[in-house]
């Protein structure tokens, strides 16, 4: 490579496209709440929300027959409802990563999609609270899994990492929905001046709290906001960690091991970028957003996509060396299943939507291709997916002792609850794309060319 | 307008504009500094000489304590108030707290940081603020950068104030007033439409709560308590057919009336038995019938259940049958305890009730 050539590859990219000032940001990304949806959003919409209402069906059906009529049974009690649990929870870490710790890295091409996937964080996690309540059986007792003091003078149990859990994701819900609104409060405020409607304007009003942009407020803001990043730092390293004790705590072969915490965390971010990646690719076309979400931006992307591609496979490759030095029979019985026997395709096909087919993306013309990185993207989709489903069934599936031994099957129901899952985040998802500021305009007009002072006054520090 | 001004406003172009004019403002110490701008400026806090933010150190403070709370909170369940021994570990096994000690710190701390900002430190909600009343305050949420010499308690002399924002480049300026709300509306906080929803919502709720409770469409989830209804000699699972489990054969009697003239207590009446009996007795019984059979317990407080006082004369008339006959098959919402206790255990908490009930019904010569 010339020297010439390293040189234009350092530049910082631009964040970008085109001529763009804090009032042109402004009129393209906060009037989409003004203007009555064209006919392609509510076909979506019909189509999305169809598909979440044969899930409600379903899940109603459940409640009524029992959760007999799925494929749960013994050995394995934890069959679709723990797999779309940990995949969807692993789906949302990819929007506080992005929001959080590219914000402390000071990472400025996240500002431009920080919004959409914090928001998609929210809806995914929406959607991983559906399967640990149904697979209670009774979710109208669902409180029982805080402590409270009852009747029962009962406590819950402390040392469980399926506490743990509850709390983990409870606490992630939570802390997420506030830097997502927090984040949103001075574009509401933008909104709240633009409008016209009295309904929005009504709305706008009360949920930007009056905010003034005084410079006040601001050094608070700011404060909150940096706060808040290093938070939600700490907690989506914690969050798949603790899920991931919910298997690695146990002493089941295959699940104890103590690769899992890191194991679990890479594979949510990657999983969760593949998922941004997927909806912003048609979004940003679809929405002409194309000079605020570049190319640039999708390739930054697809090389996080690729190096948590490697990293997927060093821990499958960790893993199975762990198992092969255990010398332990049971877990180099349960590592042969992986890849053999009836469950074998599925091992197969995660290794190859995981780690090799991302591979493709080593090529800069794939990386900036968007047929390469969707077909990319839904097959890191898939290949998540697939790789819980291996973990958790088929170490569940023959135990120590053959004669415990079973074979899982899902029914229809099974996936028909999954897909009505997909059909509540897209449902969400459209309706967010449509109502709500899709880009956090606030934190893109801080990094607009020009926007910031030049020249500065003798003490003030210089970033 | 009556009122007196409290702040003039005036609008600049850009970012390095307004930070020009902080200094030449700020130098004529005409008032309260205030600048108004659509995203955070660098450098403009220092121009305006304010402070750093103490959030910070609320957080910090806020971060201890929940982790804090949250180890007192798990030491206390799990070793004093509730403790069981779970995994032959340590009642106060304080490294399986970490996880919910760090989720709770996270949390608490968080909350600080993002609603003690809005709420604590920046005064937010605040719909009445002069601020939102201008011409400007549209411009200022899109892309116009404001600076306000603000009254801050006392006189604001305006012609100066007005003089000195104009000479520093300020266009558009403008003399802001208190806000009051228009005629027939309080404040501008949308308080009407708020009760609104809130009085929608309750009467949803109670038009829903009693219209499931008149029109009951849905039958009641009897079909879902199968599982806690014991059925005597069976388990989840039905015996193969044509046999009979070990320990279950089936008792010799059709009818509750029967079961005096048929069952005779085998067991003799010995200090072992009675020891075994009451075991069985505190492990099943207890928790209903009380520790001396009356039938009285803070459980059945709570459920406001009624289990039968075991010392009423009624049922110290019982003949020992009719009690093995109920404990087997359970009577009223009691459930049967085959599947429980084996037959020589309910004999023997058979004897043992029967004692409790000699216990508080004492003749003469039971004294020693």
């Amino acid at each position: 490579m010339s020297h010439e050539a390293v040189l234009q590859a350092l530049e910082p990219m631009p964040l970008v496209e085109g001529e763009v000032t804090p009032a042109s940001l402004d009129d393209q990304v906060l009037a989409f709440p003004e203007r009555k949806p064209p006919r392609a959003w509510f076909i979506a919409f019909a189509v999305t929300s169809a598909i979440f209402l044969v899930g409600v069906a379903l899940i109603g059906y459940s409640f009524y027959r029992g959760v007999g009529v799925w494929g749960n049974n013994s050995p394995v009690f934890w069959g679709f409802p723990i797999v779309n649990f940990v995949f969807w929870v692993g789906i949302g870490h990819a929007g506080t990563l992005i929001s959080a710790i590219l914000f402390i890295f000071r990472k400025r091409w996240r500002n431009a999609i920080a919004r959409f996937a914090e928001a998609m964080t929210l809806f995914a996690l929406a959607c991983a609270a559906i399967f640990p309540l149904i697979h209670v059986g009774r979710p109208w007792f669902a409180y029982w899994l805080f402590p409270y003091p009852n009747e029962r003078a009962l406590w819950v149990n402390f040392r469980s990492p399926l506490l743990w859990d509850v709390f983990a994701v409870s606490t992630y819900f939570s802390v997420s929905l506030l830097f997502w609104y927090l984040g949103m409060v001075p574009d509401l405020a933008s909104m709240r001046e633009r409008t016209r409607s009295k309904f929005r304007r009504f709305f706008y009003t009360v949920f930007s709290l009056g905010w003034r942009g005084s410079s006040r407020n601001w050094r608070h803001f700011e404060k909150a906001y940096l706060l808040l990043a290093g938070l939600a730092t700490g907690l989506v390293l914690s969050v798949h960690s603790v899920v991931s004790f919910d298997f690695a705590v146990s002493v089941v072969p295959g699940w104890h091991m103590t690769i899992f915490p890191p194991y679990f965390v890479t594979g949510a971010i990657f999983a969760g970028f593949a998922m941004v990646v997927l909806v912003l690719a048609p979004v940003r076309r679809i929405m002409n957003l194309t000079n605020l979400i570049t190319m640039h931006h999708l390739e930054v992307m697809n090389k996080v996509i690729l190096a948590m591609a490697c990293l997927m496979g060093y821990s499958y490759f960790m893993e199975g060396f762990t198992a092969w030095y255990s010398q332990n029979i049971f877990i180099h019985h349960i590592f042969a299943r992986y890849v053999t026997g009836p469950y074998g395709w599925a091992g197969i096909l995660t290794l190859t939507c995981n780690v090799l087919i991302p591979q493709l993306l080593w090529v800069r013309r794939f990386r900036r291709s968007i047929p390469v990185m969707i077909f990319v993207s839904v097959a890191v989709t898939v290949g998540m997916w697939f790789e819980r489903f291996v973990i958790f069934l088929v170490s569940l599936h023959q135990d120590f002792l053959p004669s415990s031994w079973g074979f899982y099957k899902p029914t229809l129901v099974d996936y028909g609850i999954l897909l009505g899952s997909f059909g509540l985040f897209f449902t969400l998802v459209l309706l967010f794309a449509r109502m709500l500021p899709v880009i956090a305009t606030t934190e893109v007009k801080v990094d607009l060319p020009g926007s910031q002072p030049v020249h500065q006054h003798p003490g003030d520090h210089h970033d | 307008m009556t009122e007196k001004p409290v702040a003039v406003l005036a609008l600049y172009p850009s970012a390095q504009a307004l930070l020009d004019a902080v200094p030449r403002v700020r130098e004529r110490g005409l008032g309260r500094l205030e600048a108004y701008t659509p995203f955070p400026v660098h450098g403009l806090d220092e121009a305006l000489g304010l402070k750093r933010s103490p959030l910070g150190a609320m957080v910090f403070g806020m971060g201890i304590l929940g982790a804090f709370l949250a180890l007192v909170f798990q030491w206390w369940t799990s070793a004093v108030d509730y403790p069981v021994r779970i995994g032959g570990k340590a009642l106060f096994s304080w490294q399986a707290f970490v996880p919910i000690m760090f989720e709770v710190m996270v949390l608490l701390a968080a909350f600080t940081a993002g609603l003690g900002m809005l709420f604590l430190l920046n005064r937010l909600p605040w719909f009445g603020h002069p601020i939102l009343h201008t011409r400007a305050i549209a411009a200022i949420t899109r892309d116009r950068f404001a600076l306000a010499i603000e009254a801050d308690g006392g006189e604001l002399d305006v012609e100066a104030a007005r003089e000195a924002l104009a000479a520093a480049g300020g266009e558009a300026v403008e003399v802001v007033h208190a806000y009051t709300a228009p005629e027939g509306k309080r404040t501008v906080f949308p308080w009407r439409e708020v009760a609104g929803v809130l009085v929608a919502c309750i009467v949803a709720g109670v038009v829903t709560f009693y219209g499931i409770r008149l029109f009951p469409v849905l039958p009641p989830m009897g079909h879902m308590e199968v599982q806690n209804k014991a059925v005597a000699f069976r388990g989840m699972r039905s015996p193969v057919a044509g046999t009979v489990a070990r320990g279950h054969l089936p008792l010799p009697v059709a009818d509750v009336g029967e079961a005096d003239a048929v069952l005779v207590n085998p067991l003799p009446r010995t200090p072992e038995t009675l020891a075994r009996g009451r075991l069985r007795y505190e492990q099943s019984c207890e928790l209903c019938h009380g520790p001396l059979g009356q039938g009285k317990t803070a459980l059945s407080e709570a459920y406001q259940a009624q289990p039968a006082n075991l010392q009423s004369a009624t049922i110290r008339d019982y003949g020992d049958g009719r009690l093995f006959y109920v404990v087997s098959y359970g009577f009223s919402n009691m459930p049967g305890y085959a599947v429980d206790l084996s037959v020589d255990d309910r004999w023997a908490a058979v004897h043992y009730v029967r004692a409790l009930q000699r216990s508080q019904n004492a003749r003469e010569e039971d004294l020693p």
